[in-house]
């Protein structure tokens, strides 16, 4: 499969254009190369590796401007040094702005930051037919037109290629204090987390420890840390533990997503039982690792649509991911298709990977 | 096209203040009308929309007067509009013109007829009130229609009549001289509170005036368009009370008291009028505004109980009188206030509304008594003997026990020291 | 119920056969009081808050549930007649402006909490639901919904779906589309569809973050799940004078700067003042050309350390008065000020345009000072109110139509939105495209951005018959690619319509 790295978004849309393949596949970092559907070999690959600049950090404004090949990493470097930064932590190394944002990646603190969709507030896209849109700005505020960005996020690279992104940003963290504590059910601790009045970053749990993360000025942060100590018990560092948000799943195994209503952590931890866990506790979402079968999954998919949620094979050995139903029930999936007849009639774009649609 | 508008030129809703309104909807939810229905056209926006509308060449047509008569006349919306749309003036405005050119059904003008032969003549009323009582005695309930129904149902028990003296002197040293408006229907159905009102204003060291012939303020009849009308009572109560010498006139009734409140203006056409009016009007005050005003003289006794204050829409939003009542209640040891929900919404009173729109009406009331008995106040205290009619009936309806009373009867109980006044 | 309809349709459209038939329908499917077709009533619908655009509906319809509203819709499908949906006609932007020859769905009566689930942090409502509504539903709970448009007492949160509405707070809360986590839809062709719900992150496009901010042009929403949050355990709210808009913006950048994110920062200037006080005597700072009201909120110690540091920054700023509400009803007295300078204008002009455009926080300074001098050459007076702390502009152009200053103030008014795109920003940050800016789109974007943009239009709704006419200055066929027009729009050359 011969690739492309273009460097600029032009060369990007004439390398699709010129050559009007009968299928693309897009290529960021490959950190999530295993997610999703099994993707069918395509005629072209594109990779954004070569996209990779900080287009403009408009520090003042606390906006940036970059390419989608650029490193979330590195991305985060230049921020910093200005005391920001872009409030996006999924675990996955090397992973790329447009990889995150394709395939809606979150991390720990989504819980007071959001996924990529609450922070993108412009993008740039180039469709299988080589056109190049753009959608949004570079202001936080703006409601002129469709947000596609929104679409994009999580697509996949299904409606084409993101090729540019303008996030909001936040200032960087003064000081940080975890609270960790040991729990078999962290059910009620978390509810009475989520009534109090503080407002942690992000709230953990890995099947046996309970993590609080309170980001803020020194003395509040310590204040906020001591008061959470208080209320769940634990013990206060000044650091998150080892492997905090880390996938829970190893290579050969199957990753899952679940997803359930925040109010439901104890059931759906239950439901969980048996598998490796990775869970942003106070957010309705559940990272699974460890062996499944259609039979499991099934289980697992009837056990939380009760709590209003989906059971989404993330990572598995393309293997295994044949052997199962990836993307499971998809609600108003019918709108999903014509919205990709839309934009990519002919499916170029991302065969197989987001095949529910 | 239509080629004549819907007004003539004797005072027409006023275009300047038409166009006071910006369109932005703040009225909607204080609307009772459209609360319920959800209409734009039966919300304050709307109303001024077919208002001018009918400056535009559309005519007074029966779908645009029906939203004009399903307004309240509340007010609230005047509260709630932040560009300051006299909504007041213009509803007023429009009624005159309804009133005077748009021929009516004959069973409504039979109804109107039967309201104005009665409610504003006190004698007519008094000399109703032993067979209404009998009546009420008897158990007997005639098949009626609705809109009678209505009007006989919302009747409060009736006990013995006790007129008020013309004259009864300040207990203690005399702080001033106040002239007191009896009322049409407060005389004849609430005695007890006018009775009260005396007490307390006396006890506060008022000589109170109350002249036995004095006729209706007319605020029922401006507040249907009946100007004319509106106009010779106004008069009348004037000429009755100008020579008596008063510091001031105390209303215990809201609607009374914005009516007469507003008495420069209603005659502002008449020769000689206007300033006797605005003078007369300068000197009105609701009960509760007057007793703040005078501060506390008369010692105060605990009452044990929790009070629900109702905002009689002629006291909140005509009159913008709402601290004072809760600060006479907070005054008094051992009262407990307790805000009812959605307290800005008619209860659907308003004046004689609940006899001639009574299905509106109804559902007002029914959205008021569940927001009252959600407080699980002891008693419902209010300012207006219209409110105290429909909402002990629309409670009485849903089988909610609860106490009602005037403001002056909780200030008389607890000066008197004896809460047994506020009823069983 | 109320009896509406005297005569049945025909008057107003003689020669509508498609709209008499289908007012017939609705009227015996949905009861006489459903259905609104005389004249004068029609009127009164023939705009939303922007007066300035009016069109009287074909048909007004009231449904009560959501089957009704996907029964109306799936008539005027099935008759190819445009339909326009409507709530409480707040909206700035003409978003909600009817057409002569469709109905006009009126949601005000979709008015039902359908579930209230305080431990899931989400409240499900019809769309007829005040947006205050919904915190009045949790507020026992110790929650509230963050979204507060300064007209969050009346408008509803259907509207608030269709405009993406923000407000004070989403400064720091976010918008209607960070707090919308499920919807159920009437789709253009009349069949019901369901995206999201009660759970995060649902699979396949994210359809909810499509839909919101769509403005009406996708289908009519007729439930919404949202999500709220606990209020804070404390909340600051500072209100501090200065003596020019300067000052007030570089305390602005100050704190913002400083690593403080505060709920709100508000700015209002000399003449929004004075509507304010003339409204609702607010008793801002005396004198004052600029007032700063900057909202901190959160866990009481964080609040503590940044309430400190946002004195010192505005009076380092320069500002002459620094006053901090010292309770609840004080902070509603602050705030009241602020949330009726828009409709408080009518009391210090005849007329005006509310404008709402969007820079980024650091042109703020300099396109202020061109508004300033845009005002001074034309004579046309202009307020300021805003929401300083996203760049978020309101600025009102006050003029007299009977003294002939409606097209300078028109262009005033234009001339503030172009800045706004000089500087890199938007042409409306909250109040929508609608009807009044389609317009302007063309120099937001390329056709070829807003082409694909109406593709998703093309997903939803190939007959675009939902709200048509609205967001885009250029309609669409669907079924053409974007970026190969050519020559004449083939609509234009077989004669069927103009391109607009």
């Amino acid at each position: 499969m011969p690739t492309v790295a273009p460097a600029t978004i032009d060369d990007l849309a004439a390398a699709v254009r010129d050559t009007a393949p009968s299928s693309i596949a897009v290529r960021g970092g490959g950190s999530k190369r295993d997610w999703g559907g099994v993707a069918e070999v395509a005629e072209l690959e594109v990779s954004t590796a070569a996209l990779d600049r900080i287009v403009e950090h408009a520090d003042g404004d606390f906006v940036v401007t970059v390419q989608a090949g650029a490193r979330l990493a590195d991305v985060q470097n230049v921020l910093g040094s200005k005391g920001q930064w872009l409030a996006l932590d999924p675990p996955e190394a090397g992973a790329t702005i447009g990889g995150i944002v394709a395939t809606a990646a979150s991390g720990p603190r989504r819980l007071r930051f959001g996924t990529p969709r609450d922070l993108l507030i412009g993008v740039t896209v180039v469709l299988a037919d080589g056109t190049v849109a753009r959608s949004g700005g570079k202001v936080v505020k703006n409601v002129a037109g469709y947000d596609l960005g929104k679409l994009f996020c999580g697509a996949f690279g299904t409606l084409g290629v993101i090729a540019q992104c303008t996030f909001r940003l936040h200032p960087s963290p003064r000081a940080i204090r975890c609270v960790s504590v040991p729990l078999d059910d962290p059910g009620d601790a978390v509810r009475s987390l989520r009534r109090s009045p503080f407002r942690p970053s992000a709230i953990e749990y890995d099947g046996t420890r309970l993590s609080i993360v309170v980001e803020a000025f020194e003395s509040a942060a310590d204040a906020q840390a001591e008061q959470i100590r208080a209320l769940v018990g634990g013990e206060v560092s000044a650091a998150v533990p080892e492997q905090f948000g880390a996938r829970p799943w190893r290579s050969g195994e199957v990753g899952l997503k679940a997803t359930f209503r925040v109010g439901a952590l104890s059931p759906a931890l239950a439901l969980a039982r048996g598998f490796r866990l990775s869970a942003h506790a106070a957010s309705g979402v559940l990272w699974l690792g460890g062996a499944v079968d259609a039979g499991v999954l099934d289980e697992l998919r009837a056990g939380f649509a009760a709590y209003d949620g989906s059971v989404v094979v993330v990572a598995a050995p393309d293997g295994m991911k044949r052997k199962l139903d990836v993307w499971g029930p998809v609600r108003g999936v019918e709108v999903m298709r014509r919205i990709r007849d839309q934009f990519d009639p002919d499916r170029r774009m991302n065969r197989g990977v987001l095949d529910a649609v | 096209m239509p080629s004549e508008g819907a007004w003539d030129e004797r005072h027409p809703p006023p275009t300047e203040l038409l166009d006071d309104c910006v369109h932005c909807g703040f009225c909607l939810p204080t609307c009772p009308t459209y609360v319920l229905w959800g209409e734009e056209m039966d919300s304050p926006r709307g109303r001024i929309y077919l208002m001018a509308e009918g400056h535009d060449g559309e005519p007074l047509s029966e779908p645009m007067v029906t939203h004009f008569d399903r307004c309240l006349g509340c007010m609230a919306c005047v509260t709630a509009c932040p560009s300051g749309v006299q909504y007041d003036r213009l509803i007023e405005a429009t009624r005159a013109q309804v009133e005077r050119r748009f021929p009516r059904s004959a069973r409504e003008r039979a109804l109107r007829s039967l309201v104005f032969k009665t409610f504003p003549y006190p004698r007519r009323l008094h000399a109703l009130r032993p067979f209404l009582r009998a009546y009420q005695k008897s158990g007997l309930r005639l098949p009626l229609p609705a809109k009678l129904t209505a009007m006989q149902r919302l009747l409060p028990p009736l006990g013995p009549a006790s007129p008020v003296a013309e004259l009864t002197p300040a207990r203690g040293p005399r702080r001033a001289r106040v002239g007191m408006l009896l009322g049409c229907v407060q005389r004849e159905f609430f005695a007890d509170v006018n009775a009260a009102t005396v007490r307390v204003l006396t006890a506060e060291g008022c000589d109170v005036v109350a002249p036995s012939v004095q006729g209706c303020c007319g605020a029922l009849s401006l507040h249907m368009g009946r100007e004319d009308e509106a106009v010779r009572f106004a008069k009348r109560l004037i000429a009755t009370f100008e020579p008596l010498g008063l510091d001031v006139i105390v209303v215990n009734a809201a609607g009374c008291g914005s009516a007469m409140k507003d008495y420069g203006w209603l005659l502002r056409d008449e020769a000689g009028w206007a300033s006797r009016g605005a003078a007369f009007s300068a000197k009105v005050r609701d009960v509760s505004e007057w007793l703040v005003e005078l501060g506390p003289g008369a010692t105060r006794h605990a009452l044990d109980v929790s009070v629900a204050y109702h905002d009689a829409c002629h006291l909140a939003h005509a009159q913008r009188i709402t601290s004072a009542p809760r600060e006479l209640l907070r005054a008094i040891p051992g009262v407990e206030i307790r805000e009812i929900e959605e307290a800005a919404i008619c209860c659907g009173s308003a004046g004689v509304y609940n006899l001639l729109q009574p299905q509106a009406a109804g559902e007002l009331g029914a959205r008021k008594a569940a927001n009252v008995a959600a407080t699980g106040a002891d008693v419902l205290v209010t300012a207006n003997p219209g409110c105290l009619m429909q909402i002990r009936t629309a409670l009485a309806d849903r089988g909610i026990p609860m106490r009602l009373a005037h403001i002056v009867e909780v200030l008389d109980a607890s000066i008197r020291r004896d809460p047994t006044l506020l009823g069983p | 119920m109320s009896a509406t309809t005297s005569a049945l349709p025909g008057a107003e459209n003689p020669g509508n056969v498609a709209l008499d038939g289908l007012a017939r329908e609705f009227v015996a499917a949905l009861g006489p009081a459903a259905v609104v077709t005389d004249r004068v009533q029609l009127r009164t619908y023939e705009c939303d808050g922007l007066t300035a655009y009016r069109c009287i509906p074909g048909l007004v319809v009231l449904p009560e549930t959501a089957e009704q509203v996907g029964y109306v819709v799936r008539r005027c499908a099935q008759s190819s007649v445009p339909f326009v949906a409507r709530g409480a006609g707040t909206g700035l932007s003409g978003g909600a402006l009817p057409v002569a020859t469709g109905v006009l769905i009126v949601l005000s009566r979709l008015t039902a909490v359908r579930n209230v689930s305080v431990d899931d942090e989400r409240v499900v409502v019809e769309p007829g639901v005040v947006n205050l509504d919904v915190s009045r539903a949790v507020a026992a709970d110790g929650y509230f919904y963050a979204p507060d448009p300064s007209s969050q007492q009346v408008c509803t949160i259907g509207g608030n779906v269709a405009e993406n509405s923000g407000g004070a707070h989403c400064l720091k809360y976010g918008f209607t589309a960070h707090h919308v986590t499920g919807l159920e839809v009437v789709l253009p062709d009349g069949s019901v569809s369901r995206f999201g719900g009660l759970a995060p992150d649902p699979p396949g496009y994210d359809v909810v973050g499509a839909l919101v901010g769509s403005e009406g042009t996708l289908g009519i929403v007729t439930e919404v799940t949202v999500r709220v949050v606990a209020v804070p355990e404390r909340v600051e709210t500072v209100l501090a004078g200065f003596r020019s808009m300067d000052d007030a913006g570089e305390a602005v950048s100050a704190i913002v700067a400083a690593g403080v994110l505060p709920a709100a920062v508000e700015m209002m200037d000399t003449l929004s003042i004075e509507a304010a006080e003339s409204a609702v005597a607010c008793g801002y700072p005396a004198g004052a050309q600029a007032v700063l009201i900057v909202e901190l909120d959160g866990p009481a110690a964080e609040v503590s350390a940044e309430l400190a540091e946002v004195e010192a920054i505005c009076e380092r700023a320069g500002a002459f008065e620094i006053r901090v509400a010292r309770d609840a009803d004080d902070r509603v007295a602050i705030w009241r000020g602020r949330k009726s300078a828009f409709a408080a204008m009518g009391r210090i002009s005849r007329d005006y345009i509310v404008q709402d455009g969007v820079v980024p926080r650091t042109s703020l300074p300099q396109v202020l000072r061109d508004i300033a001098l845009l005002s001074a050459e034309s004579g046309i007076r202009v307020a300021n109110v805003f929401h300083a702390g996203d760049g978020n502009l309101h600025p009102l152009v006050l003029f007299d139509s009977t003294r002939g200053e409606t097209a300078a103030a028109e262009a005033v008014s234009e001339r503030i939105l172009e800045l706004c795109i000089e500087h890199g920003g938007s042409i409306t940050g909250e109040h929508g495209v609608g009807n009044d800016k389609k317009k302007h789109m063309g120099r937001m974007f390329t056709e070829v951005d807003l082409d694909v943009m109406q593709l998703v239009r093309c997903a939803f709704d190939p007959q675009s018959l939902c709200n048509p006419g609205k967001v885009f200055p250029t309609p669409r066929l669907c079924g053409e690619r974007p970026g190969r027009r050519t020559g004449v729009h083939p609509v234009q050359a077989a004669g069927l319509g103009e391109v607009f």
